[in-house]
């Protein structure tokens, strides 16, 4: 498992572990932890549960994932999100 | 919202939970199940007791009552006319809990070309417990089948009602104002149903469908309450023409299930919150736009604090009459909504085999409100979509209900079940 770093400056390890942290503590139920790279569909995070994720995203990382961002690429798992993340501040 | 009377009638406000297995349910398991679940959740063990008028539901009993376990019931049906029949007496025979206990079971046997093998009906009092509910409380029974006395989720307590809200009372008010008032921000719906509004006979129709993966499509996207809400819209738009109103909005409520995800868990009352879609019937022409914007409608609300809001305003509003609500909110006239839609999304791994019989497929089948009269409701089972239109007999036609399952079919891309 590589620990990329974007031109930004931001490890996608320490935001895909942020990004676990988030969904453990305010989406997944006591004892079913998601780990960085559990599927989010298969845990149970549905679309709505998504939604708070991007909300957590906007509001610690300063961007609105726009719609053509929203694939299942970007969208799989905490460590696919981080990566998009590091990704796009990266180029911004 | 609550059980209401309009004229003599009165509406049900019944909710079932089907589930179809791949052989009988031998209903003494089930109420061994539910003696045993009696006997560790404290609640259902007495009669529902409401203050009267409209107090908030509880479950403590009266010292002089005595106690009134939900009924477990058993029926042997021999065709699926007798299937059909038997499924909709559940859902239109209301329950009243100020009489009756808030749940009953059903157990339907019958030629496994009728049945599958077997079917379990959990019928309730739908201000008692949302759809997740309900499956919490069949994962129980079902565990308890095998382990007397222990809880599938440990050591919690199974409640219906939520652990009382430690903020106080003042900042709880000024929550649920805020979410009164930006409910009184919402434009009124002008009345679009055929009827006039008064109870009928609930009706429902059931159809399995299989999910396909494109790459014009993706099932992500189709899975999404926005996409899933924009195609309904497209549905009900030709229904709006046909009632010459195609420029009337609609306005209906997504539910938010408050609970937290990952597995079965031990609330099985209602933790739903509501946020108001709003869009125009033309819309629905450019879906994935459409979809786009129910989505930032949504992340606004959780922005600004509106579900949260919300939350709290049902927790006082909860269990009243809908008149009561409308007062609350100075509506006058017009409908509360435009039309009924919600995903239940995965039927719960856990809930695979139930009282050790394969689960083949189970959906659930809401009682609509008189007016708008009719909703659409997912979910995903076994492998299977399936989608439910209920609504009140006269609001629509068979023709108009199968031109709506058919529009959703094509908008999902998904194709018959086998």
């Amino acid at each position: 498992m590589s620990t990329g770093h974007s031109p930004a400056g931001i490890d996608h390890e320490t935001v895909a572990e942020a990004l676990t942290a988030f969904v453990n503590t305010n989406i997944m139920a006591r004892g079913r932890s998601v780990q960085p790279d559990d599927d989010f569909e298969l845990m149970g995070i549905d679309s709505m549960a998504m939604l708070k994720v991007l909300l957590f995203v906007e509001a610690t990382f300063g961007f609105w994932m726009p719609d053509e961002d929203l694939v299942a690429e970007n969208l799989a798992s905490p460590r696919a999100l981080a990566r998009y993340i590091c990704r796009r501040r990266g180029l911004s | 919202m609550a059980l209401h009377s309009t004229g003599h009638a009165v509406s049900s406000s019944n909710a079932l939970l089907v589930v179809h297995c791949d052989g009988p349910i031998d209903s003494d398991r089930v109420r061994r199940s539910l003696d045993r679940f009696l006997d560790v959740c404290p609640w259902p063990a007495a009669r529902l007791r409401r203050p009267f008028p409209w107090g908030k539901l509880h479950w403590a009993a009266n010292r002089r009552d005595p106690l009134t376990p939900p009924p477990v019931r058993r029926q042997a049906i021999a065709t699926v006319d007798e299937l059909r029949h038997a499924i909709d007496a559940e859902l239109n025979t209301a329950i009243d809990p100020r009489r009756a206990p808030p749940l009953r079971l059903l157990v339907l046997d019958g030629p496994p070309e009728v049945t599958g093998g077997g079917v379990l009906l959990l019928t309730w009092f739908h201000p008692l417990m949302d759809p997740r509910g309900a499956q919490n409380l069949i994962h129980h029974l079902v565990h308890l089948d095998g382990h007397p006395g222990d809880a599938p989720w440990g050591s919690t307590p199974p409640v219906f009602v939520r652990a009382a809200d430690p903020r106080s009372f003042r900042e709880r008010g000024r929550l649920a104002r805020k979410s009164l008032e930006y409910m009184r921000t919402l434009p009124r719906v002008r009345p679009v149903s055929a009827t006039d509004g008064a109870a009928g006979r609930v009706r429902f129709r059931h159809a399995s469908f299989v999910e396909h993966e494109s790459a014009a499509r993706p099932a992500r996207v189709t899975r999404e309450i926005w996409w899933r809400l924009a195609v309904v819209g497209k549905a009900m738009c030709a229904l709006w023409e046909r009632r010459k109103c195609p420029d009337v909005p609609f306005l209906l409520p997504v539910a938010v299930d408050l609970r937290r995800k990952g597995d079965l868990g031990p609330t099985f009352g209602n933790m739903l919150a509501f946020h108001f879609a709003r869009f125009k019937p033309s819309d629905a022409g450019d879906m994935p736009r459409l979809a786009s914007a129910l989505r930032d409608q949504m992340a606004d609300a959780l922005r600004s604090g509106q579900i949260e809001a919300n939350d709290v305003a049902m927790d006082f509003l909860q269990y009243r009459p809908l008149a009561m609500v409308r007062r609350a909110l100075r509506w006058k006239g017009g409908e509360t909504f435009s039309f009924n839609c919600a995903d239940v999304t995965d039927f719960p791994a856990a809930l695979a085999r139930c009282f050790e019989r394969r689960v083949v497929n189970a959906y659930h089948v809401p009682a609509v409100p008189p007016r708008p009269g009719i909703g659409v409701f997912f979910n995903r089972c076994a492998g299977r979509s399936n989608v439910v239109v209920a609504w009140i007999e006269g609001v629509v036609t068979e023709d108009e209900v199968t031109r709506i399952v058919e529009t959703v079919r094509e908008g999902l891309g998904w194709t018959e079940a086998p």
